[in-house]
């Protein structure tokens, strides 16, 4: 309520309204607690009495609306806003006279100016009013254009916008859980990856205390390269989810800063219970590369060629619970604990059948279609095992219990 | 770009054989339709699945195949049974399969296989991705986990009966493809529209297949003797399988309904009545 006062008051004080904030809370509590009128309702009720009863006149518009930032859900609409100028960014096409960010109480948003509106340059820090721009989306995100018929009105008082919004958040790798999202991050390189795509100059995996999240640097942002190992501050990074995992992207705008101080990538435990639907290959029995650990195909590693593998055991799968799917991959320790197997005795089994996927076939047959419950962190698409557990046998209880349920219902 | 081309690995639904045996819709995702969109089973309770996860008794088994072994199994779950198949290009599925001995607990991953027969008949079978033998405690997980989810779809389906309900003329068949990512409430309203799906029929399957387990379970606990339940077990799913058989009739949407404009999941050899059959000339599809 005291946020919608404030709100209300700004406003008319924009107009050169002084109302006690009683007066305003008397007519919002009527409103909203006795009449149950939705707060948006409310406030636009209490302000266009106030406005009325001191004569100013709303002002007419030509089928725009003036509307708040976070109002903005629907794209082709055409919009006023009072706001900020955040950011402004370096243009991405000719076309574009200027880019950047707007913000105002509620929220941010991108604003594109086309170099055909003709309009004036927009000052980083100012406040203005902005009038019949086109509200646009892509991959569920907003943005606002001004074009040709749009018009830029400068505001004498400064657009309150919320500070969260102005700079990007300062977050640890566990707290991204929203796409969209303009974070800092103190990480450190934990791998690199070959990239599959000529937009990317790099991506891999970058992590701090709380875990590893993949990034992608662009080869339009024109960035220096990241170094394996090493641990940098990573600025104005826009994070990115595809599938429930979440990804922070480095642009044009992103900074990097190389760090003294070594960042220790950690892990905040996941969990999933669910049935062993898969046993994949590369499970059982395998080689790596004595310099980079790489699994060998044919005794061959993808970044060191033919060498002289090392033996190791691990299993990757998938646990499936009938809602999602995890993948896992399941360490030599962990492996050898599961299947009550040391590797001397997986190596000694594949001599004898010379063949190293007798040990994935024991593999399959000791695990598959089974109910596990496993714990340890989540690293792109994998889950790490730390623990794994065969669930517990139904009990009677637990049946009961359903059956109650479903008579409930 | 999103991680490598969109790859993801699809859920293996939990679904009751009776459940699954009620299915008569399939179709292919996506706007094209190409012939390489996935195909999806969508069934009576909305669950639209491209792979089916089953664990049950294996209560017979075949070779019905001529010059390549081509194996028949059948899988009972307390609600019914279903069969599942493995051939040529599923190699370690069937090897499995060959080795196993009919009565035994059967794990099977697998895709649903849509067939009509000349009469109209739809019959559904798992072609299994793989297969494993696991133990009592594995099936009853299961009938557990099958449960849950199964009401859970029951509780989304009965929010979407209460939409307008199609004119009787809708089938499915005209509702427009949706991306494969539909929601549970999007499935749950084509079902709806499709089979008219009866929710205290279904609501009664669970139930049934809840209250074998707790007397399974009960009796298990008083005699130690695990081989004693299990034989039980077995039983009562021929019971149960002998029931839905029946249910199946009454149901009117697995029986006539009018074929399919198209065929996406690959046609299977005509098996003439479900419970006996014998010959079965043997495709090479699978």
């Amino acid at each position: 309520m005291k946020e919608l006062v404030d709100q209300i008051k700004a406003r008319l004080k924009d107009q050169k309204i002084e109302v006690s904030d009683e007066d305003i809370k008397s007519r919002l509590e009527k409103l909203i607690v006795n009449f149950r009128v939705p707060e948006s309702e409310a406030r636009r009720s209490v302000l266009n009495y106030f406005f009325k009863e001191h004569g100013v006149v709303p002002q007419v518009r030509a089928g725009s609306d003036k509307v708040k930032i976070a109002d903005i859900k629907e794209a082709g609409k055409w919009v006023d806003i009072e706001a900020k100028v955040l950011d402004l960014w370096e243009p991405a096409a000719e076309t574009i006279s200027q880019t950047g960010l707007l913000g105002d109480a509620t929220g941010s948003i991108k604003f594109v100016k086309w170099a055909k509106s003709d309009l004036p340059n927009l000052e980083l820090g100012k406040s203005y009013l902005l009038k019949k721009m086109v509200t646009d989306e892509f991959q569920g995100r907003f943005s606002v254009k001004l074009n040709r018929t749009s018009q830029i009105e400068p505001l004498e008082a400064e657009v309150e916008a919320k500070p969260a919004s102005r700079a990007p958040q300062q977050v640890t790798v566990a707290e991204i859980n929203e796409p969209g999202k303009w974070v800092d991050l103190r990480v450190k390189v934990a791998q690199l990856w070959e990239t599959n795509s000529e937009a990317i100059s790099q991506s891999g995996l970058v992590g701090d205390e709380t875990g590893s999240i993949k990034f992608v640097k662009w080869v339009k942002a024109d960035l220096p390269d990241l170094e394996e190992g090493k641990s940098y501050r990573l600025k104005n990074l826009v994070t990115d989810e595809f599938q429930g995992r979440f990804s922070v992207k480095m642009n044009r705008t992103s900074q990097i800063e190389p760090l003294d101080v070594d960042v220790e990538i950690g892990s905040i435990a996941a969990e999933f219970s669910g049935a062993l639907v898969d046993v994949q290959k590369g499970s059982g029995l395998i080689k790596r590369c004595p310099v980079c650990k790489r699994s060998l195909a044919k005794g061959v590693c993808s970044e060191h060629g033919k060498v002289d593998g090392t033996y190791d055991l691990r299993i990757k799968a998938v646990l499936d619970d009938g809602r999602k799917v995890q993948d896992l991959l399941v360490n030599r320790e962990t492996t050898e604990r599961l299947l009550n197997l040391t590797l001397e005795e997986a190596k000694q089994m594949a001599m004898e059948a010379l063949d190293h996927e007798v040990v994935r076939s024991l593999i399959e047959s000791k695990l598959m279609g089974r109910y596990y419950s496993v714990t340890g962190p989540r690293i792109d698409r994998y889950l790490l095992v730390e623990s794994i557990t065969e669930l517990s046998p139904a009990s009677a209880a637990q049946v009961e219990e359903l059956i109650g349920s479903v008579e409930v219902a | 770009m999103a991680g490598m081309a969109g790859f993801s690995r699809e859920v293996a639904k939990r679904i009751f054989a009776e459940e699954l045996k009620s299915a008569n819709y399939s179709f292919r995702d996506g706007e094209d339709q190409h012939q390489y969109a996935p195909s999806y089973l969508l069934t009576p309770t909305g669950a639209k699945c491209n792979r089916v996860f089953l664990v049950g008794t294996l209560t017979e088994k075949d070779d019905i195949g001529s010059d390549i072994e081509y194996w028949r199994g059948r899988v009972v779950d307390p609600t019914g049974s279903i069969l599942i198949y493995a051939g040529q290009y599923q190699p370690e599925a069937a090897q499995i399969l060959a080795c196993m001995e009919a009565p035994s607990y059967i794990a099977v991953v697998g895709k649903p296989n849509l067939y009509q027969t000349e009469d109209g008949n739809i019959i559904i079978s798992l072609r299994a991705e793989s297969i494993s033998r696991v133990d009592e405690n594995t099936r009853n997980q299961w009938i557990i986990d099958t449960a849950r989810r199964t009401l859970e779809r029951l509780e989304i389906l009965k929010n979407a009966s209460l939409a307008p309900k199609a004119a009787d003329f809708t089938t499915a068949d005209n509702v427009p493809a949706t991306s494969s990512a539909s929601t549970p409430a999007q499935d749950a309203e084509r079902a709806m529209q499709h089979y008219h799906t009866d929710i205290g029929h279904f609501r009664e399957m669970v139930l049934r297949a809840l209250t074998s387990l707790r007397e399974e379970l009960a009796k298990s606990s008083v005699h130690s003797e695990a081989t004693e339940s299990k034989g039980k077990a077995a039983q009562d799913g021929k019971k149960a399988a002998a029931g839905a058989q029946y249910a199946a009739e009454e149901m009117p949407a697995a029986k006539k309904g009018k074929p399919k404009k198209s065929e996406p999941f690959s046609a299977w050899p005509p098996a003439e009545d479900e419970d006996e059959v014998e010959t079965i000339n043997i495709g090479k599809k699978s």
